[in-house]
Parts: structure tokens; sequence; C-alpha cells
């Protein structure tokens, strides 16, 4: 019984492992590693697979975690637009209004780069309106000034290095804030030098045009910026005594505090924030406000004392501010870009249009990921949003109380109640296919929460019925929680990819981890199962390699699975005749070879050289990357069609042989024996397999005629010698001369003819009608593009060249462009110290940052030092 | 562009940068319905013909097929045949006659047929010493051949079950009172003779032991010569298999009436085996077997009929 069993242990061979672990070792390390697509030329890095054994499931992904700084953005902010005294400035255009207008069918022209504009990293700004002193000339001259002068003035940022505009770096806490004093540079308010009480501003143009001057700005008080506050204020004393709180922040807080009249410049502000916020871009209101000296003292007199209280200072000064931020009479808004890495809204899209849904997983607070997540085309103003925040004044109250346990009970039952009624929301937008997509916006605080195991259905319920999910103020445990619950909650698989330290959990808990090679540190591609240098080369790797390697290896599979099973059952027949002995029907060398010579080399180049459609094409039509999400080139049905025409074929194969030499075949009269029949069959079989492989190619290459060719060529040479030579070492001669003796014979030929026709007509049938009756997408696409030119010499290099530029100034397509407004202002302003807060967290030292110093020194400006 | 500055247009066109950018010159090809229709219209008109042909071939023989192994057992022993066949005592000698249906021109192939008997057993298949076929008793590789090995503790040549059971039934053919020669010699294949079985390797104490299984063999005759053992000993594929006896040269005509005289000697009673003997001419295909030809004309035909049917479904039903 078990001499039997052990015949038919060719159906699942040593050497599928072995041809898989080649392929997906080729495909990684000559495909994705040396991908032109995929290399990033300014910083000279490659893609690098460094694993090989997850090709497959990369054409797979259904839901894709990004971390946001250095991955979707450069963490690079800049000047990009300002909106002064109700006149709106700027002439870029970013990424997503392109895109917008690229929607909407306007052209978008490359306007011409006014030649004298500054071109800085930082400062991306341009009109001729306002540099170079031009803002003289406009009708709201005064609040240009007074614009300039708050962004030079108000902010903790420390000048380095020499005193010229060339050769000055900024310190800052946020790069917002450096971006700004670099604008008031750049508009002529240079800022070069800050003492404990002091600014130093070189103002330009003020007086007159071309002249400069030196002035000095006393620092009387710094009202710091924080994440209840969205403010932050500098009462400062001009040389002339004249007494200014300067103030900048989220136009929320701001628009509160404003004094009356002026209701048409509020207005008109407003809707430019509006613009800038759908545009992506980060806003910050700057208002001012003329003191009187006496207000200002008995105020004052408060700030010390509030200062110098050992309880609640925080809250108390937060109090004290209050009572002289007010009144303020707005300047004017700033729209800061906060650059994407290139290409990124487009990549976003089109893997969204490839099924995939991505999920932002950051660090930062709630505005800049929403900000970001507008950027990336990941919200929009269509959109449902559900937003579930710890920043309502509810939990602010609660937690004002102090008692910890009471802020976490409170906490969750807000949590589950929001969630219970998103849930209860969704599904009426979910069912009608017209209505709004869903977003998912949860922070940190809250997520804790929503991650407990009696909520964790509820979120992820609600998460997976959303398009797009944006995490913000998560930890690094967290980003690996959320992640983990995809991954075992959906059962789908999932792609991490994040630059920093603080993702490696995140790449580690996910199916596939990808780290961005780049700036920021080797940790997270240490960590990682692939690295590219941008995060728009996830396209590639995703939609061409991807795919590619999972219908390859689906393929492989299928096909190895089939020619073992097509082969063994002809085994499987003849025992029906032997009275279940266990005879072999073949010789122990041709089954032992099968696998390992005769039909090796092919599978392992169809693992290397299918394509169904090209790269472009695959870029082209993302929609067929679903195709692979739903697996459906390896699947129940599949498989039972390929186990059913290996039914049929090893039957074709045993019969027609056994059945037609059971007279004499020769002319002579003599009868073959047992060797004979198998020998044949076994000749049918090889030259079967190996052409039924050509006919699942989507893409045949000369290596495929070669290797083809030359296993059959291989398995005749191989038998023209092991039965043409007879040794007098151990051996089993039965095969001796059996090949001579069967091609000696017309019947071999008529055979040979019959029975690879026979066994592949099936197939053949199947292939057509499944083809024509019942498509797959790709085949569509193939015979849609079946008549273009082969696209060999011209990578799609162009289409990408349209999008490499975007620091070209297009101030034409702007005016055309319909203004969108939404009620998203995209205010967002990073306040000092987050990335030390995670790393403390982690027990990790951090070097003290140059801002602390910067606040430092304006601490001791508050006349009462520490 | 990236590519442009990383190498000249010589190394855009190298193989191996093809190769790593995935863009190996490649056909395409897409399964139209005509390239389905063609295929099949094409294997049709190829099929059809050849499998004319050899159907042609294969109705060009004359075969003769008589069974043989009941008739010849006289009546008192049906009830009991294993008791006859084992019974020494008893003559086994048995004739049956048949009449020519058809011209039969020389070489008229002489075979018997034996019916469910497992030739391809695994026991019975490796019990033989291809060794000791070729080389003699000095070799000591004879422990496939069990169980039938040794006598007198030196080894049997030929050992194993294959030639212990070697088909001993004779036949001699008589027409019109005279009898017709038959040629037993160059039955097997020319290879089994001269590689396989030694030409001073004589049978000295073949079929001596206590249980006798089947012919025996002249032991001044070397086995290359032996050709009944030789063809005998290309164990068979299937249950049911021919074997070539040998051959009349002389014409067959119509209506001649042929007697067998034959030896019934050979023991298939005990597991319910057929004996049948077989006449055969042959053609350029070998013996009669319509299988060959019958599967040429089916798949010709049921080409050319999916060709139609395909044909009619594309028409009848847009895709696009």
């Amino acid at each position: 019984m078990l001499t039997l069993l052990t015949l038919y242990s060719t159906i699942i061979p040593i050497s599928l492992y072995v041809s898989i672990e080649t392929i997906k070792f080729i495909q990684s390390s000559q495909f994705i590693n040396k991908d032109l697509n995929m290399y990033h030329a300014e910083s000279n890095t490659p893609a690098s697979a460094r694993t090989s054994n997850l090709n497959e499931e990369l054409g797979q992904v259904e839901y894709i975690f990004s971390d946001k700084t250095g991955t979707l953005t450069r963490n690079l902010m800049e000047f990009f637009k300002c909106s002064i005294g109700g006149e709106m400035y700027g002439t870029g255009m970013t990424e997503i209004e392109m895109g917008v207008a690229e929607r909407k069918g306007i052209k978008v022209q490359e306007a011409k780069t006014s030649t004298n504009s500054l071109r800085e990293k930082g400062f991306n700004f341009d009109d001729v309106r306002l540099m170079q002193g031009a803002w003289r000339h406009e009708p709201n001259h005064d609040a240009c000034k007074e614009y300039f002068r708050c962004l030079a003035i108000c902010h903790t940022v420390l000048p380095e290095g020499e005193e010229t505009p060339e050769k000055i770096r900024y310190q800052a806490a946020s790069p917002d804030e450096a971006a700004l004093v670099l604008a008031a540079k750049n508009f002529g308010f240079f800022f070069y030098r800050r003492t404990p009480t002091m600014i130093y501003v070189r103002e330009s143009h003020v007086e007159k045009m071309g002249k400069t001057q030196d002035v000095s700005y006393e620092i009387l008080n710094v009202l710091e910026f924080n994440s209840t506050r969205k403010r932050q204020s500098v009462v400062c004393r001009y040389p002339d005594g004249r007494l200014v709180l300067y103030c900048k922040g989220a136009d929320t807080v701001i628009y509160e505090r404003l004094g009356t009249g002026n209701d048409d410049l509020n207005k008109v502000t407003r809707v430019h924030l509006e613009q800038f916020g759908s545009a992506g871009l980060r806003t910050l209101c700057l208002a001012y406000r003329d003191l009187a000296p006496d207000l200002y003292e008995s105020w004052n007199e408060k700030f010390i004392t509030a200062k110098s209280s050992l309880r609640d200072r925080e809250k108390r000064l937060d109090e004290v501010a209050e009572l002289i931020e007010k009144e303020l009479i707005l300047i004017g808004a700033t729209a800061i870009e906060d650059k994407l890495q290139e290409g990124v809204p487009n990549c976003i899209q089109t893997l969204s249009r490839a099924g995939i849904k991505i999920w932002v997983l950051t660090g930062d607070k709630i505005e800049t990921a929403i900000n970001i997540a507008y950027a990336c085309n990941l919200l929009n103003n269509e959109m449902k949003q559900f937003i579930i925040s710890s920043e309502t004044d509810a939990i602010r109250e609660v937690e004002e109380r102090g008692d910890q346990t009471e802020i976490a009970r409170f906490m969750k039952e807000e949590v589950k109640k929001q969630l219970k009624q998103f849930l209860d929301e969704a599904p009426q937008y979910f069912c009608s296919p017209s209505g709004p997509k869903l977003a998912l916006v949860i922070d940190g605080k809250c997520l804790m929460y929503a991650l407990e195991p009696s909520l964790r259905i509820m979120l992820l319920t609600l998460s997976l019925n959303c398009s797009s999910v944006v995490c913000c103020r998560v930890s690094p445990l967290q980003k690996a929680q959320v992640t983990s619950l995809v991954k075992k909650g959906a059962r789908k698989i999932t792609l991490s990819i994040g630059d920093g330290a603080n993702d490696v959990s995140m790449i580690q808990a996910a199916h596939i981890g990808i780290g961005i090679s780049g700036l920021e540190g080797m940790q997270a591609v240490m960590a990682s199962d692939f690295a590219i240098a941008q995060f728009r080369f996830l396209e590639d790797l995703l939609l061409v390699h991807g795919r590619w390697s999972y219908i390859r290896l689906c393929k492989v599979v299928m096909y190895f699975f089939y020619k073992n099973l097509a082969f063994t059952l002809t085994q499987f027949w003849f025992t029906f005749g032997t009275g279940f002995s266990g005879q072999r029907f073949y010789d122990d060398w041709f089954q032992s070879l099968y696998n390992v010579i005769f039909t090796a080399l092919p599978v392992v180049i169809v693992g290397l050289f299918d394509q169904d459609i090209s790269s472009s094409l695959s870029k082209k039509y993302p929609e067929l990357y679903k195709e692979g999400v739903r697996n459906m080139f390896f699947n129940r049905r599949i498989v039972a069609i390929w186990a059913c025409f290996a039914v049929y074929q090893s039957l074709v194969f045993f019969y027609f042989v056994s059945l037609s030499s059971s007279t004499s075949r020769d002319s002579d009269g003599k009868m073959f024996g047992l060797w004979d029949v198998s020998t044949m069959a076994f000749t049918c079989v090889v030259v079967t397999v190996n052409l039924r492989l050509l006919m699942m190619c989507n893409s045949i290459t000369r290596w495929h005629y070669i290797s083809v060719g030359g296993s059959i060529i291989v398995w005749f040479v191989f038998i023209f010698v092991y039965s043409g030579i007879m040794t007098r070492f151990d051996r089993n001669d039965n095969m001796f001369w059996v090949i001579y003796v069967l091609m000696s014979t017309s019947y071999f030929y008529i055979t040979l003819l019959l029975v690879p026709v026979a066994a592949l007509l099936g197939d053949f049938l199947y292939l057509g009608v499944q083809r024509w009756f019942f498509p797959y997408d790709y085949q569509i696409v193939q015979e849609s593009h079946k008549d273009d030119a082969d696209s060999i010499n011209t990578p799609d290099s162009q289409e990408t060249k349209e999008h490499l530029t975007p620091d070209e100034a297009r101030s034409n397509a702007i005016s055309q462009l319909p203004k969108e407004v939404s009620k998203h202002s995209g205010f967002a302003f990073d306040s000092p110290g987050y990335e030390s807060f995670f790393a403390t967290q982690f027990g990790k030292y951090v070097p003290p940052k140059a801002w602390d110093v910067a606040r430092r020194a304006s601490m001791k400006s508050k006349s009462k030092p520490k | 562009m990236t590519d442009t500055d990383r190498g000249t247009q010589r190394d855009r066109n190298s193989a191996f940068y093809l190769f790593t950018q995935q863009n190996l010159p490649a056909c395409k090809p897409v399964l139209t319905p005509e390239w389905v229709f063609m295929t099949f219209l094409f294997i049709g008109f190829i099929f059809i013909p050849v499998g004319l042909v050899t159907l042609r071939a294969s109705h060009s023989v004359v075969e003769i097929v008589e069974r043989y192994d009941i008739g010849c057992v006289p009546e008192p022993f049906r009830i009991n045949k294993v008791s006859y066949i084992q019974d020494d005592s008893i003559p086994k000698n048995c004739s049956l006659s048949f009449k020519v249906p058809k011209y039969m021109k020389a070489p008229i192939y002489i075979y018997y047929q034996l019916d469910n008997y497992y030739q391809n057993h695994r026991r019975y298949v490796k019990s033989r010493s291809d060794k000791q076929l070729l080389h003699g008793q000095n070799q000591h590789g004879i422990s496939s051949c069990q169980p039938v090995e040794v006598n007198n503790d030196r080894p049997i040549i030929p050992c194993g079950l294959i030639a212990w059971s070697l088909f001993n039934d004779t036949f001699t053919f008589i027409r019109n009172r005279a009898e017709l020669k038959v040629n037993r010699k160059n039955i097997a294949w020319k290879s089994d003779r001269e590689h396989k079985f030694g030409k001073n390797v004589y049978p000295f104490n073949f079929q001596n032991g206590t249980l006798i299984g089947g012919g025996k063999l002249n032991p001044r005759i070397p086995l290359s010569d032996q050709e009944d053992l030789i063809v005998w000993m290309r164990t068979s594929a299937l249950p049911s298999f021919r074997k070539l006896y040998g051959r009349i040269e002389k014409d067959l005509d119509v209506d001649d009436v042929v007697v067998v005289h034959l030896m019934n000697n050979y023991n298939t009673y005990s597991f319910g085996g057929k004996k049948k003997l077989v006449l055969s001419t042959t053609s350029w295909l070998g013996g009669k077997n319509d299988f060959l030809g019958l599967a040429y004309v089916f798949i010709g035909s049921s080409s050319v009929t999916i060709a139609v049917v395909f044909t009619l479904l594309h028409l009848l039903s847009h895709r696009h």
C-alpha cells in the first residue's frame, strides 16, 4: 500500500519550492532593484527589495498605512500665497489645484516665471505686486507694512550665522515659523538678530523706495503657542514708543477676538482662507492691536503674577492672555504649502482608483493631518467626514477637573457614543452608490479608547466602510495597533510605508513594510521589506511589479500543479491495470528528472517574463489591480479548471497510448513491452506539458522558445543517451534501445502528433471561449491595445515629466480656476517639541533643540528670570 | 528623465538592460476568435486525412482470433479445469480449425494472446536478473529474482518469476493436409537478442525444482538464441497482451481451412486467464487497430464542428 502511495509523491515536488524561490529572487534582485522608474536620481537611490518572498503580495495590497512627514511630505514648508487687507497675492498653483483643473478639463498654462523673483528653499512665492518694494504702490500698503512686520516680529525663531540675507539661517521650532520669517526677509523685512529683549529688523522700502534702515523692536511679552490657544502673540515696543500686540493663529480663534468694524475685510479674508484650505495650504491669520500704555501696564502686572504662580501656571497664563488678545484688527492671512513629495497626489489618486484604501497615520496634529489629507486628495469637500477628536469642549472640561479615572471613563463613553452615531449614519451614505464617500478622522487619545476590545469591532466596521482614514497624534505603538487591527480584522493584505524610527513598529506589523530610503536615518529601511526613495514609486512597485509578480506566481503555481497532476495521474490510471501492485509506469529516472530537467526551465521563464500588459498600461488602467486584490487568478474555480484539464489530459496520455499499442505496431509483427509504452507516453507528456506552457503565456520572448524547445530537446537527448548506452554497472536494462525501437516505427510519429493535439484541444477551446465570452479585465485591455506600437523604447518618462515641475508658476491658470470654497480653512501650525514627545515616551534621549533656547530667551525677557 | 542620465544608447539596448527593465522584445499573441477558428479548422484539415489513411491501413489487415482455453479442455473436466491442467497423465493435445475469411498475404504473424494476465505486476516485473541473463551464473546480483532464485544452492539460470512462468503452448498449422511451416526465428527485437541475453549463458538447471512453472528450455542452446524466452521476458504494459509466436511465410487464400494442433500446456485456469490464438497480417502501421485512425478522425471532425459552432456563437453575440 505504501509503495503505491509513494508513486504519487510527484504531485507536490520539491522543485516547486526551488523554482518559486528562484523566480522571486530574480524578480526582486533584478527587476525591482534595477527598475529605472523607481530610481531616484537626485539622491542616487534605487529601490531595494530586502526580502524576496513578498513579491506576489505586492499585487494584492488593499490597505496602505502611510506616515505623513517624510513620506507624503518633504517636511518642507514654503510660503506660497497670502492675503493682505482683503487682497490675495501669489501666483503659484498647488498640485491639488492642478489636479482639479485637469479634472475639469482646463488647460494649465505655464506662466512665465518673472526673472526677478527670488527662489529660496522655504519661499515659493511670486507676485510682482509685492516683491522688490512694489507693495508701496498697492492701495493697502499700510496693511502690507503691518503684515510684514508681524511676520518679522511675531515668532520664536533664532537667527544663526552671518547677518546678511544670503548667509543667515533660521532655527525654528516649527518649519512654518521659519517659512514665515523667511518670507518677511524676502519681502524686505530682514530679521537678523535677537537678544533676550530685542528683535532687530532691517527694513527696506519703508520710508521710500530703495532705502534700508535697521529698526530694533523691544519684545515685552511672548504669549506662546499651544494646542488649546492655537495662537501666538508678541507685545513689542517700537523705537518710537508705539506699543503693539502682534498675533498670529488659527482663523477660528483670531476671528473670535477681532474687534468690531471691518466686516468687509473679515469676510473677504475668510473667503480667501477657505480657498487656501481647499487648495491644501496651511493657513494662519495675522492680526494686531495697538495698546495704550496704561492698559498694557495694568495687564503686564497680572501677567507677571500669573507667570510666577506656582500652581496651574499654564492655565493662568492662558487666562491672562485672553485679557489682552481681544479687539484685534485683522491684517491678513498666510498660506504655507506643506511641500508634498513629488507626485504624491497623482500617485494616491491612481492607487485609490486601483481599489487601494490609504490610511494616514501621523503624529501630527489633527489640523495638519486633515490639511495634508486635503492636499493629497484623500479628503475633499464632497466627502462625508466623521471626525472623532478629543479636542472638544466637553472633554476639555472633564480634563480640567483632573481626575484621571473620570477622564478615562468620560472619554470612553464619548468615543463610544460617537462611533455608534457614525455607524448608524454610515449605511445611508454607503448604500447609495451615488452618495458621498466616507472619511474618518480620529485622534490618538480617542483611538486609545476606540482600540479597546469592546469598541474595536465598531471602529473596524466603521473604518472599513470609509474610503480614507486619517489618524492623527498617534504614537508608534498605536500605528502598529491600527495596522494589525486591519490586518487581523479585515484579513486583507496590508502595507505600511514610513521613513522614520517611529514608523518601525507599523512597518513590522503590516504584511508588507516599506521604508522610504533617503534623508531620515535607516531604521525604517532596516525594518522594511522594500525600500524606495519616494512615495510615488509605490505606483510602480504595486501596480507594475506587484501585479506582474502576482500574476506570474499564480501562473507558476497553477502550472506546477497542473503538470504534476497530469503526469502523476497517468501513473494512477496505470495502477488499475497492474492489480494495484505499485508497479511504476515510468522508469525511475523519468520520474525524477521530469520536474528537475524536462519541465523545469520554461516555468521559471514564465515566472520572470510573462507580461499580460505593458507597464505603462498597468499604470494607465489601475483598476486592473483589483483582479489581484480579489485574488482572481488563484481561487478554487481556477484550481478546479486546471485540475479538470489535468485529468482529461492524463486520460488522453494513458489510454490513447496504451490502447493504440495493444496490437503490434511494427510492420515486422513484433510487440511492444511495458517500457516501450511508458516511454511513448512520457514523450507525449513532456511535449504536451511544454506546449501547454506556451499556450498560457501572454508574451512570448525568444527565451520562451529556447526553454520550451530546449526542454523537449533535452528529453530526447537524454533518452537517446540513456537507452543507447549499457554499462557494466548495476542498472536496469529494461530501457535499453527502447527509444530506437519506438522511433523505428511510424506509429511513434503518428501518435506523437495525435496525443498532444488531442490533449491540448480542450485547453485551447477553454481559452478561446473564456477570452471571448467571459473575459478578464486585462484581456479587454490587451485587445483594445493590441495594435498599439510597441512601446519598448519609449518608457513613460514623458508622462512623469509633466508633473515633475510643479515649481513653475501658472498665474493664468489660476484666474481660470473655479474658486472652490469650503468650510475647511486649512489652519495648521506645528508647535515645538513634537518630535521629542514620542521620543521621551520611548525613553530616548533627544538633544535640546535651538528653539528651546529661543523660548528660554523669551522667558527671560518677561522680567522675572527663574 | 532619469534613464537618459544613466547610460548611452548602446547600454539601453543591451540585453541585460532590456531584461532588468522587463522590456525584452516579445510577441504578444492575443487569442482572437479568428485565431481560434483558424486553428480548429487547420487541425481538422490535417487530422481527418491522416485519420483516414491510418484507418485504411488498419482495415487492410486481416486478423483471425480464436480463443481455445475452454474449447481445449475435454468435456468431463470443464467443471474443474485446474485439475485437468495439473494432471500430467492426461494428454494435452487439442486441435481447432478455422476458415480464412480473406486473402492473407505472407508473412502471416502468429500470436498467442493472454487476457487477465498481470505481467505488469510489481513483484512479477522485478523478479528477474538482467546481469545474470547477460553474464551467466558467476554473477551475484540475483537477489531480485525472489521467489525463484536458487536450486540446490546454485542459482537457477535464468532465475526469477518471469522466466519461470514461460509460456509453453505449442502450435502446428495444417492446411490441406500439408503442414504449414512456421518460422520461429527473428521473433524478438534485435536489441534484446544481442544486448540483453548472453551468448554464453546456458539454462542448464532451469525448471529442475519441485515446483514446475511454465515451459522448459533446451540447456544446450544459449539464452541469446532462446527467442521464446526473450519475447516472453519483454513484459507487457497491460494485463491483456499478445506475444509473437512465429511467422507463416505462405499466403493463405480465402476459404482455406486451417487446422491447428496445439499442446494446451499452459495453466491460465487457476486465475481465470484466457488464451487466444491470433493470426494477423501487418500494414505499414502494424496490426489491426482502429483506435488511432478513429481518434484522428474524431479529433479532426470535432475540431471542424467546434470551429463552426464557435463562429456561429461569435456572430450571434457581439461582446463589445
